[in-house]
């Protein structure tokens, strides 16, 4: 070994850190009381949300309702109405052309929390990685790239039974947004409409962010907080 | 009595819910955990806090870690960006409180020999060194020398990949050169 990097070691061996704290009493007593979410279980429940979500969704007229309120965070138009649009059912996820990272229209903001995804797509600015497959889909997040787009690039359109919160993230600048609850329609350009699941939008520099399937809002912040 | 459960045992009992798994898992990990949080937010209070919130965190994640993976580095991942996140906003981290020990500790073994061939005027100038490198470069130091993490621990820590942790150690060990070997 050289010798700075021995001289390192040495040194390393004869620090003196702080004592380690006992926190395993600590975190016991602070531990949720349920277990954590396995994704085989969660999955089940999604499906199972999305199932009467459609069946319900088939029942409202096809005719857009009054739209009550709109807004729109970064790339992402948000509309509140009091009937969603009726989804075709079973429409197959439409992620795009199958990518490698080179490929990416700009640099992929990655989350060494989740790990490298299971499949990267884009399609235009619109670039997704997911994680599961495309018939079994975990978790997606989207990135949109660049500030010239149309603001109704990506449009959401929330029902009234569907909770959506402005939540403050530490270190990311600007609010976020959290839908939860009822499935809402997503409609992303090139792609037909589709029901989504609980989801958070936020901007993190030029880019707006998209991440679909967390199961609590707790751990949606987590991963947000996790990209770089 | 049996002998002491395999980590990835201890993992899936935590992921059903055992919670005394869990704990025990904390144990195990608590050390590193600590001094990689304290390494980043400088202070032990602040690292104790990033430390235990870090666990809760990783806890609720643990649905997404895959097993038979080691979980040391996924735990640091969740330290480091918590640290960092703690961190965030307030200026450079004061100088560590970090202090070269008494060579001769009561109780302690033998100082190894990369020890006890520098003397501790010149351990503490190396220190000071150490500190006055750049964040990033500091930090590539200090979880590989200090910390003792192999290399992929610390890429995990830096959130960069493995070969981007090794350049920027190979630039810290040639500006560290510079300060002190020169010098010497």
């Amino acid at each position: 070994m050289p010798e700075l990097e021995r001289e390192l070691r040495g040194l390393g061996e004869s620090l003196a850190f702080p004592p380690t704290p006992d926190l395993a009493a600590g975190v016991r007593t602070r531990l949720p009381e349920r277990a954590p979410t396995l994704w085989a279980r969660r999955l089940v429940l999604v499906a199972a949300v999305l199932g009467a979500a459609l069946v319900a969704g088939l029942a409202v007229p096809q005719a857009r309702s009054a739209i009550l309120r709109v807004f729109g965070i970064g790339a992402i138009h948000v509309e509140y109405v009091d009937k969603l649009p009726g989804v075709e059912p079973g429409v197959p996820l439409d992620l795009g052309r199958e990518i490698s990272a080179d490929e990416a229209p700009f640099r992929v903001l990655e989350s060494p929390l989740l790990g490298s995804p299971d499949g990267l797509y884009a399609s235009g600015n619109v670039v997704t990685q997911l994680y599961g497959t495309p018939e079994h889909v975990r978790l997606l997040v989207t990135q949109i790239g660049g500030r010239a787009l149309r603001p109704e690039v990506v449009k959401k359109v929330v029902g009234t039974t569907t909770n959506t919160d402005f939540v403050a993230i530490a270190g990311i600048a600007e609010q976020a947004l959290w839908i939860e609850g009822a499935p809402h329609v997503l409609s992303l350009p090139n792609a037909p409409e589709r029901l989504a699941a609980n989801t958070l939008i936020w901007t993190q520099g030029n880019k707006t962010m998209r991440l679909e399937g967390a199961e609590s809002l707790d751990e949606a912040v987590a991963i947000a907080q996790s990209f770089e | 009595m049996g002998r002491p459960l395999e980590e990835s045992e201890l993992v899936a009992r935590a992921q059903r819910g055992d919670a005394a798994a869990y704990e025990e898992l904390v144990e195990m990990h608590q050390g590193i955990a600590f001094r990689t949080a304290y390494l980043i937010v400088g202070s032990a209070e602040d690292a104790e806090e990033v430390a235990a919130d870090a666990f809760l965190k990783a806890y609720r994640a643990l649905g997404r870690f895959r097993r038979g993976k080691p979980f040391r580095p996924w735990l640091l991942t969740i330290v480091a960006n918590e640290a960092r996140n703690r961190r965030r906003g307030a200026a450079r981290r004061q100088a560590l409180a970090l202090r070269v020990a008494d060579q001769s500790r009561p109780g302690d073994a033998a100082p190894s020999p990369e020890a006890a061939a520098i003397g501790a005027e010149r351990r503490s100038r190396l220190l000071e060194a150490v500190d006055r490198l750049p964040d990033d470069q500091r930090l590539v130091v200090e979880c590989r020398f200090f910390l003792e993490l192999d290399e992929a621990e610390t890429a995990a820590v830096l959130r960069v990949r493995r070969g981007t942790a090794k350049s920027r150690l190979s630039r810290a060990l040639d500006r560290l050169r510079e300060e002190v070997l020169d010098d010497a």
